[in-house]
């Protein structure tokens, strides 16, 4: 059986990006039925946890940190286990990546 | 009046209000985002809804002052743009990347003011229009044109005047100059006159005053030998010139506008503004690419 890993985030009343209370769109990140407040946040999560991956080698990812918004771009820190992985990204307003770089 | 996103017609704040709670309803991501950014993170009910979109559209001291007063916030405020940041003390890959975007942008303008002077019947307008295309554009026989002067602070770090022309413009700036290109050439005269010089302030010597925590740039580099003479020229330019271009056409449009449409020309000034803000970050996109940072 597979296992479920819920991915976690400091978000906890709204939006999993920008803790946003509007709008109600669920997108499937890593087996966990996550809430966004719009499709846009949603892919821009779904890109960030695939490149923190990408940088890691980890399989999975239990929580995220995220501090920031749109304008100033976001600082942000995933765990895995006792492992962590600090790194900032901006985005265009259409979730385009402008940047990701490891902090 | 519009919804400033949808540009959708609304008969008061109460039922663009409604329009709002029916489209976050859908989650559409621009409704959400002018909310999210401009309103409330939290969502808020009809009633409150309807009196905080009339509060952040209430225009107490005139148009000209709301326009500015929000340019400012959203640019130069608590977070501003990426590009203001970057620019107070250019590096040579943020100033590459400004010239080959704003080839495209400059290009798109000329056209902009065309169509503004096709929709208008008022001699303030085309004659300040064409005096903007010719400063912008063309020049005269004692000024080089804006464009002019951007060619060259591309040379002066190093680009191909050639490839700055046959360069294709980033997503984000193709998407903006479409946009550009159909507010001014099927919305009035005031919409499309709102939609672009609104865009002037970004270099307005008077950001500071008007509540900005910047400027365009540190005026130290002008003293300084941390940028190049050219840029020194092109930036120069745009400081002095940036001031009456802005304020003038926001004053012509206040004079020649009722209530209505004025209310009009805030919904596409706030739309206008979020292509505008996408273009600037594609500035520094660009000069990513041309550096190979990314």
């Amino acid at each position: 059986m597979r296992e479920v890993i819920y991915l976690k985030t400091n978000n906890e009343t709204g939006c999993g990006l920008c803790d946003a209370t509007w709008g109600k769109y669920y997108k499937d990140i890593d087996g966990d039925n996550m809430v966004f407040c719009c499709s846009i946040c949603a892919d821009i999560f779904e890109e960030m946890v695939r490149r923190v991956k990408e940088n890691t080698g980890w399989k999975s990812i239990d929580y995220v940190e995220l501090h920031g918004n749109y304008s100033r771009g976001r600082e942000c820190t995933a765990r895995n286990g006792d492992d962590t992985f600090s790194y900032y990204f901006r985005t265009y307003s259409d979730g385009k990546f402008i940047t990701f770089e490891k902090r | 009046m519009k919804c400033p996103v949808c540009l959708e017609k609304v008969q008061s704040y109460h039922s663009m209000a409604s329009h709002f709670l029916s489209e976050d309803e859908k989650s559409d991501p621009g409704h959400v985002m002018f909310l999210n950014r401009y309103i409330s993170r939290n969502r808020i009910e009809q009633e409150q809804l309807s009196d905080n979109l009339e509060r952040f559209f209430h225009m107490d001291n005139g148009f000209r002052n709301w326009i500015i007063r929000t340019f400012v916030n959203r640019f130069f405020g608590d977070s501003p743009h990426p590009f203001i940041l970057e620019n107070q003390h250019p590096k040579p890959y943020i100033i590459r990347g400004y010239a080959m975007e704003h080839h495209h942008f400059l290009w798109q303008w000329v056209r902009s003011c065309s169509y503004i002077i096709g929709n208008s019947d008022n001699d303030d307008v085309v004659q300040y229009e064409i005096e903007n295309i010719t400063s912008e554009w063309y020049g005269t026989n004692d000024s080089p044109s804006h464009h002019e002067l951007l060619l060259r602070m591309g040379e002066a770090y190093g680009l191909n005047r050639k490839d700055i022309l046959n360069s294709i413009p980033l997503p984000a700036t193709e998407s903006a100059k479409e946009f550009w290109s159909y507010a001014c050439k099927n919305l009035s005269w005031q919409e499309g006159m709102s939609a672009m010089h609104s865009l002037e302030l970004i270099a307005n010597r008077k950001v500071l005053e008007y509540g900005g925590k910047f400027g365009y740039f540190d005026p130290s580099v002008m003293k300084s030998s941390e940028i190049r003479e050219e840029a020194k020229e092109f930036l120069k330019e745009g400081y002095l010139a940036d001031v009456s271009h802005s304020e003038r056409a926001l004053i012509i449009i206040e004079r020649h506008s009722d209530l209505e449409m004025l209310q009009n020309c805030q919904a596409v000034f706030m739309k206008s503004i979020e292509y505008f803000y996408d273009y600037l970050l594609a500035r520094i996109e660009r000069g990513y690419i041309l550096e190979n940072k990314q």
